[in-house]
């Protein structure tokens, strides 16, 4: 009795050595995205508008607020301000990602190699969210130089830092899923804006229903729908809750697979 | 090795694939040749397993494409028609890349070795932006050698290039065949003539015919018609040899007459030759009317229409 083996091939010549692929060529992918931001004008371009709006806030804090003695020393000023300004800047960060790729063609020449399109889409997402952790740790020089106006407190100070990455990298994933549709990277920022402004402002959504008499009951639903829910009121508060860090790892583990099935749709109507 | 069985692509109402059937042998080129539009790069891309067919059934390297699309994918090396590059990348960082997703050991290394196959390893930390059509052809087709993979699908690999980078690239080509499974495709027909062992003309989605090129010219001259001239009016000579039994029809052509003989299995050459000299003319030149691809090539696009064309007419009256 012989073992059938169903991968190999059915007729027997001697086959020459063969490239069984890389283990994880998300990482692959993540280093070449990755280093890609650096190599771009435009990554740069967005970095510094995002770290001159945050600073021209914070000087005006400082000066008006903390050193006139008017305002505590909060270190979560900045990364509250930065989680509102990604739902503008993020999309900017992954327009790119996927529509570059599948307009200039190099797409399908990755979809011809030994690799999911799950792994590339965790590779760009990874190198996406990596580029915003550098941004957001360079703003920890604000924390820096309010421990020597005052006393921050740390615990709220960690919150919103972990809550910032966490929002970021929802933000990232949900506007990532437009790149994997749209023809033009410029249409996948638009709509990338559009639904992350959604899911931010579910909180209006939610009085809004609450003022709907029969509906009323609905209002909780809607508001746990949305990002302020899990962030404003709890870890920008130092509060940190398993469901705030579950509902945006969940955003993002779903908007990734979203991408990748839309990469996948895309090949079959190719 | 390529074997392709009633492949079908179907886009909605639209079969750009209509169930076709050819196979690739290793260490020979076969090229795909057919005008644009005519199917190849969605039969390439089916064949690559960046789409999956509508049906039918093709097996690349012993592996399905469909169900076994990994094993292929390891198999296959592809340079697609546009050649996609990073441009913003260098061409040893850009195969080291690829290298690295397929699992080449050393990429790096691996990266040099192509290029040097390619004959461009003194350019290996220029830029891809920088570099001539020519040689990101190059690249492309160096990326599609990283992993030395059995089999090498290539979609016009020589479009956009000047005559001299024409030359070398088919050159290229043919050195890669006697390693590798090459399926290649072209609408210059010429081109498949000088490179390809084998032959696939395609036209609307269908294969109108196949085999060697030679085989293909020796099937289509069957006719035996020859050309004749002879030191007189070309008149007279035409009225001479439309007299002979041998001959069914002759007609003044633009290098002299061209005589189509009665029986396509006998050969009119003698008694033409023979009743010019009789006739006490010089007789400058008899030959069999060459015919090559491009000649086929017309000749079946130009049956398929009509017999396309035939049942639609019907429907429409």
């Amino acid at each position: 009795m012989t073992d059938t083996i169903t991968n190999a091939p059915a007729h027997s010549t001697p086959e020459q050595h063969v490239e069984m692929g890389a283990a994880f060529p998300f990482w692959t992918v993540f280093k070449r995205e990755f280093t890609g931001y650096f190599r771009s004008p435009i990554a740069y371009g967005i970095a510094f508008a995002l770290l001159l709006i945050l600073g021209v806030v914070f000087n005006g804090y400082i000066t008006s607020g903390v050193a006139a003695g008017s305002a505590p020393a909060d270190s979560t000023v900045v990364p509250g301000l930065l989680t509102f300004l990604m739902v503008f800047f993020a999309p900017l960060l992954t327009m790119r990602l996927i529509a570059e790729e599948a307009r200039e063609g190099t797409l399908e020449v990755l979809m011809t190699l030994p690799m999911g399109e799950g792994q590339f889409v965790i590779g760009k997402f990874l190198a996406a969210w990596a580029y915003y952790t550098v941004i957001l740790l360079l703003t920890i020089v604000y924390h820096i130089i309010l421990t020597t106006l005052g006393v921050p407190d740390l615990g709220a100070a960690f919150g919103a830092y972990l809550g910032a990455w966490l929002l970021g990298g929802a933000v990232l994933a949900v506007s990532m899923i437009w790149s994997a549709v749209a023809e033009e990277q410029i249409v996948a920022a638009f709509l990338g804006v559009a639904t992350v402004l959604v899911l931010y402002l579910a909180e209006l959504a939610a009085s809004w229903v609450a003022g709907q008499g029969s509906l009323a009951g609905a209002a909780d639903f809607v508001r746990e729908l949305g990002m302020q829910a899990h962030y404003d009121y709890t870890m920008a508060r130092g509060i940190i809750r398993p469901e705030d860090i579950l509902y945006f790892l969940f955003l993002i583990i779903a908007a990734l697979f979203i991408t990748t099935r839309l990469i996948e749709i895309r090949r079959w109507r190719a | 090795m390529i074997e392709v069985e009633n492949l079908v692509k179907r886009y909605g109402e639209f079969t750009a694939v209509k169930g076709i059937t050819f196979s690739a042998q290793s260490g020979k080129v076969t090229g795909f040749l057919g005008p644009n539009g005519a199917g190849k790069t969605t039969t390439m891309r089916m064949l690559t397993g960046f789409m999956p067919p509508s049906d039918g059934k093709a097996t690349v390297a012993g592996f399905n494409v469909f169900e076994h699309s990994l094993e292929v994918r390891r198999r296959v090396g592809y340079l697609p028609e546009n050649v996609p590059l990073y441009r913003d990348m260098t061409a040893r960082a850009y195969l080291a890349y690829i290298g690295e997703i397929r699992g080449v050991k050393n990429p790096r290394q691996r990266a040099d070795a192509v290029l040097d196959r390619v004959g461009l390893l003194d350019r290996a930390d220029s830029q891809i932006r920088t570099l001539s059509k020519g040689m990101k052809q190059r690249v492309g087709l160096a990326q599609a050698l990283i992993h030395n993979p059995p089999v090498l699908i290539l979609d016009e690999p020589t479009i956009g290039l000047d005559p001299r980078q024409v030359v070398e690239l088919r050159q290229l080509v043919s050195d890669l065949g006697r390693e590798h499974t090459v399926l290649f495709s072209t609408h210059i027909l010429s081109e498949a003539e000088q490179v390809c062992d084998k032959v696939v003309i395609i036209n609307s989605g269908q294969i109108i015919a196949q085999g060697a090129p030679q085989t293909l010219r020796a099937e289509l001259s069957r006719g035996g018609r020859v050309l004749v001239r002879a030191e007189a009016p070309p008149d007279q000579v035409r009225a001479l040899i439309a007299g002979l039994r041998s001959v069914n029809i002759a007609e003044v052509g633009m290098d002299g007459v061209i005589a189509t003989p009665a029986d396509a299995q006998v050969d009119a050459s003698p008694y033409i030759a023979q009743a010019i000299l009789e006739k006490g003319w010089n007789l400058i030149e008899l030959r069999p009317l060459a015919v090559n691809l491009e000649d086929i090539f017309l000749e079946l696009t130009r049956q398929q229409e009509t017999s396309a064309e035939t049942p639609l007419m019907e429907a429409s009256s």
